[in-house]
């Protein structure tokens, strides 16, 4: 169901296509990210070498795009429908690139927003999910003040996850971004100890809290109090803020996670050479994520499976090692978490410090008192449908109320609260008015359509290897060349990016049906193109003789109107020809538009979308020829598209003769990518030459 | 359905030339399915006209359009204010269409931007066959689904003629010999004997030649008349 339109509301930046795709079924990708990131659209973008509209569809969600683009779990590429043909699309490390070529374009565009609604919040944590907020609370025109208990900005990001894994200049950049805004940021100011919380809601019209999950929890077993036991997220923040944690030479961490993943691998970095975990879990059953686990048993790291923690052994105060007891199960026969154990079995596994890293929980000692309710396990009593707590006006969001997650989802929980706030301030009821989570997707693709797809394996990113990176805390992987970035790009299938009919123009000709090498359109009394088959691949919208298909993804439309632009000037004492060049941007790509300055580029989503009006058009602006630039054979990722394209410029050329034009004027040009050089530079300069034979138009 | 094809863009010239806001228009319906004379194509000639004035120096402004249908006034009705705009309209669509707007533009003038084939049917993409003449009696009950009036280069009522040649027509190699397949396909139905009967001289007067045909369906007119009447009477105006 459509969102309904919210006053005031800011507007992001929208691609090409963005409306109607929201009247339609999302990507996998897209429908999977918490943040409904549109990954079709920007990696589309990043295909032709269009890395600042990509920054921008991928940070109009999402405030901590670069930190995302380090840390965050993929579940686009977990849910990408890539994965029934190959391999998923590396989706986070093209995010990456588009967003390291983006550096100074971002830092450019950072801007002060106009405090317009004469209301302020205040928002405690400046984690993922306060963060978005303050975003998002600013754009809609509120002043907005930060507090946070840590020196520096970030939450987790910046306290606790290990710079190997997230570099700390990435995530200031996108700090950056959102304190540009105009927001008020008091860091070392804890609420309840530095401010109470009822002060706090007295200076504000609203206040939120998103103050995440900051406690570990211990283990309740004889021995663990003392030296030489120490807790996840200490040891973690320790890292952080540069002191130097306390630890032994044979490093035990006790869990199976992912926070229990960096404590083992943030060890093995402090020198540690001999570290292991210990975790009831089989290989199969941990909750870490699978290529966290290889890249720490790369990192000589030992995992003792299904063992529980029995006793903390210690000889006088130095810990010796961890008693363990053997699990029988670790979910009961309903699939609850209920471990049981076998107590014959027990063992001890030797070391001299120990890691607790078996969850968290959050520190809400300072609501006591407050008219902030918490309910009987501690917790803040809060209303999901409003995001506010049991105060009018104390909104929650993130960790502390969700429990936890991944950063991207506390970004979408930000969100709904900056909304929530919005609203209450406005004196707007909330409920059923914050969008749902929940989105309708597109079905994988069907056997028929997967048959027809080459296969093409993902790129994987390199790492540092695993003798260096254990050295230092330094970032352990290398994203993508630009090339790279491109190959791995052109892999991704345009989902929902598709064929779109107008049906109120389509007259349900067959010509789509007869077309589609994939068999999407079906037509009855009209068309409708399947977005489950389509591959976007762009070939029947030229030939629609009732001009009813638009691609929703780079439309030729998009350039079309241009097209008389980026032909530019025509000289009328110029030496060289102008030629217009379509050109496909997968293969041709990005790297072959060192051109010619006489050659006018204009890049297309495949050659399949130009039309022979396109072609027309071209000259009709003046140029002296237009050639179609493509890949060279047997590259190209769809299917029936050159000779399509063969018969479109035959026909252009036959009209163009009917105009008395040397046909000659419209040419393909292809060259074999990859192999060193600039070949489309050379066959460009070749047609150029042609074509001065010819003659430039209206010169003598 | 109607069979177009495209006018060279000479002839084209030749007509619009001397206009200087010129609007093609076209049609989606049958000219479209063949495409000759759909939305598409219409942006093709308006784009072709124009480069053409820019040859030839002239000041020309030439836009497209495009609506459903140009048969029945109900579709082309939104878009008269526009049309009405332009000095000449260059219809893209089959002449019954031309004929049709031509009679509600006042003064200006519909001319025709592709020559109107015939009827035909879609035998693959691209490739369209005549099957019909619209004679207005129908006989392929009698000659097994084959029209010999549109089909047989003579239109012979009793064929075949002593020039068919293995199947094929003497006209030309290219065409297939109606009464043959005729012959071939009755065969097939086990309905050759009737071929026995002579067809008798037809009464072309159903046909083009006793002037313009009209179909008038009297229950659809009663109450259409019946309507037209309530309206005058009520002071109404249509
Ligand atoms: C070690 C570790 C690794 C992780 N790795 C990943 C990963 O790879 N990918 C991923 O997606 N997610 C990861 N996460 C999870 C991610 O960090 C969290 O989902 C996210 O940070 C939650 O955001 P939040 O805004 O709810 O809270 P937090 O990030 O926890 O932010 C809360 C902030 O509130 C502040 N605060 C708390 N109490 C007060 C107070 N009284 N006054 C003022 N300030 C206060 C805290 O100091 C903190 O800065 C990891 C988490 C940890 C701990
Ligand atoms: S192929 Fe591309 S659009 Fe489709 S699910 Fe994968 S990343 Fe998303
Ligand atoms: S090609 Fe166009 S008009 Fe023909 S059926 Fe497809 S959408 Fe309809
Ligand atoms: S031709 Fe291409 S774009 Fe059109 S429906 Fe088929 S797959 Fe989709």
């Amino acid at each position: 169901m459509a969102q309904e339109k919210i006053e005031g509301a800011p507007m992001p930046y929208r691609p090409y296509g963005a409306e109607i795709k929201e009247t339609r079924p999302y990507s996998p990708c897209r429908a999977a990210c918490p943040a409904h990131t549109d990954v079709q659209a920007y990696v589309g973008l990043i295909a032709q070498g269009r890395y600042h509209e990509a920054f921008e569809v991928i940070t109009a969600p999402n405030p901590i795009a670069s930190v995302c683009s380090m840390i965050c779990h993929h579940p686009c590429e977990q849910s990408c429908r890539r994965c029934t043909i190959d391999e998923p699309l590396a989706v986070r490390h093209l995010k990456r690139f588009a967003i390291e070529k983006s550096l100074d374009y971002r830092r450019a565009r950072r801007r002060l927003v106009q405090k317009t609604k004469g209301k302020s919040v205040g928002i405690i944590g400046s984690g993922p999910s306060g963060l978005t907020a303050a975003r998002d609370l600013a754009d809609f025109g509120y002043s907005v003040s930060i507090y946070e208990r840590h020196p520096v900005l970030g939450g987790m990001l910046a306290s606790a996850i290990p710079p190997y894994r997230l570099p700390r200049e990435m995530l200031k950049e996108d700090i950056d971004d959102v304190i540009a805004k105009g927001i008020e940021v008091k860091t070392n100011c804890e609420i309840g100890k530095d401010v109470k919380i009822d002060e706090l809601a007295k200076q504000h019209d609203a206040v939120l809290i998103a103050i995440g999950l900051s406690l570990s929890r211990s283990l309740p077993i004889p021995g663990v109090d003392g030296p030489g036991v120490l807790l996840a997220i200490p040891f973690l923040e320790d890292v952080a803020f540069g002191r130097k944690p306390c630890v032994g030479k044979k490093v035990l961490v006790i869990g199976g996670g992912n926070v229990a993943m960096d404590v083992a691998r943030t060890a093995r970095r402090l020198g540690v050479k001999d570290v292991s975990m210990v975790c009831l879990e089989s290989a199969e059953e941990m909750p870490a994520w699978k290529w966290e686990v290889d890249e720490a048993l790369e990192e000589s790291i030992k995992i003792n499976h299904r063992w529980g923690p029995k006793a903390v052994r210690r000889e006088g105060d130095k810990v010796k090692g961890l008693e363990v007891v053997k699990v029988k199960a670790v979910f009961d026969a309903s699939g609850r978490f209920n471990p049981s154990f076998d107590n014959d079995q027990t063992s001890l596994i030797e070391a001299d410090t120990i890691i607790i890293t078996i969850g968290q929980m959050s520190d809400v000692s300072f609501l006591k008192d407050s008219a902030v309710s918490l309910d009987e396990r501690g917790r803040v009593k809060w209303d999901p449908a409003t995001q506010m707590s049991s105060a009018k006006g104390v909104f929650v969001s993130g960790e502390v109320v969700t429990g936890p997650g991944s950063a991207i989802a506390a970004v979408a929980n930000g969100h709904r609260a900056a909304l929530a706030i919005h609203l209450y301030c406005q004196g707007e009821a909330i409920e059923g008015k914050l969008p749902a989570q929940e989105k309708e997707k597109i079905e994988q693709m069907p056997p028929e359509v997967v048959e027809k797809i080459a296969k093409e394996p993902r790129l994987e990113i390199k790492h540092l290897a695993p003798e260096v990176r254990c050295d230092s805390m330094v970032h352990f992987e290398i994203g993508y060349d630009e090339e790279e970035a491109l190959k791995e790009a052109g892999r991704c299938r345009g989902c929902g990016g598709g064929a779109v009919v107008d049906q109120k123009k389509c007259m349900a000709c067959l010509t789509c049906m007869r077309i589609c090498p994939y068999g999407a359109p079906v037509v009855t009394s009209v068309s409708e193109i399947r977005p489950e088959y389509c591959q976007a691949c762009g070939l029947c919208a030229p030939e629609c003789p009732a001009e009813a298909i638009s691609m929703v993804s780079y439309d030729v439309r998009e350039i079309r109107r241009t097209l008389p632009q980026t032909v530019g000037r025509i000289e009328p004492n110029r030496q060289e020809p102008v030629i217009a060049a379509f050109m496909c941007t997968h293969h041709v790509g990005v790297l072959g538009f060192d051109l010619p300055k006489n050659v006018r580029t204009i890049p297309v989503h495949c050659t399949s979308r130009i039309d022979v009006l396109d072609l027309l058009k071209a000259i009709e602006a003046g140029a002296d020829a237009v050639a179609v630039v493509r890949c060279g054979d047997g590259t190209c990722k769809y299917r029936d598209v050159a000779r399509r394209v063969d018969a479109r410029v035959k026909r252009g050329q036959e009209l163009l003769k009917m105009l008395g034009f040397d046909p000659g004027r419209i040419e393909i040009l292809s060259a074999a990518s990859g192999n060193g050089g600039n070949p489309y530079a050379a066959v460009c300069a070749n047609f150029s030459e042609r074509i001065k034979q010819m003659g430039l138009r209206g010169t003598k | 359905m109607i069979i177009g094809s495209q006018k060279p863009i000479e002839e084209i010239w030749e007509m619009v030339k001397d206009f200087r806001k010129v609007l093609v228009f076209g049609c989606n319906t049958c000219v479209a399915v063949c495409h000759a004379g759909g939305e598409k194509e219409a942006e093709t000639i308006a784009s072709l006209i124009r480069m053409r004035a820019q040859q030839e120096g002239k000041e020309m402004e030439v836009n497209h359009l495009g609506v459903m249908r140009h048969c029945e006034p109900e579709y082309f009705d939104p878009v008269m204010d526009e049309v009405k705009k332009y000095d000449l309209v260059l219809s893209t669509a089959c002449g019954v269409g031309v004929n049709f707007l031509s009679d509600r533009t006042g003064n200006i003038p519909v001319y025709p931007g592709i020559n109107t084939s015939f009827y035909g049917a879609v035998e693959a993409p691209g490739n369209f066959v005549e099957l019909c003449a619209g004679c207005g009696n129908c006989i392929l009950h009698m000659t097994g689904g084959i029209c010999p009036i549109a089909r047989c280069s003579k239109t012979l009522m009793n064929g075949p003629c002593g020039g068919t040649n293995n199947g094929k027509c003497e006209v030309s190699k290219d065409i297939d010999c109606a009464w043959f397949l005729i012959v071939e396909r009755m065969k097939q139905l086990g309905t050759l004997e009737k071929l026995s009967e002579v067809i008798p001289p037809r009464n072309w007067s159903t046909s083009r030649d006793g002037g313009p045909r009209r179909v008038s369906l009297e229950h659809i007119r009663a109450y259409e008349e019946q309507e037209a009447q309530k309206a005058a009477t009520a002071g109404g105006k249509k």
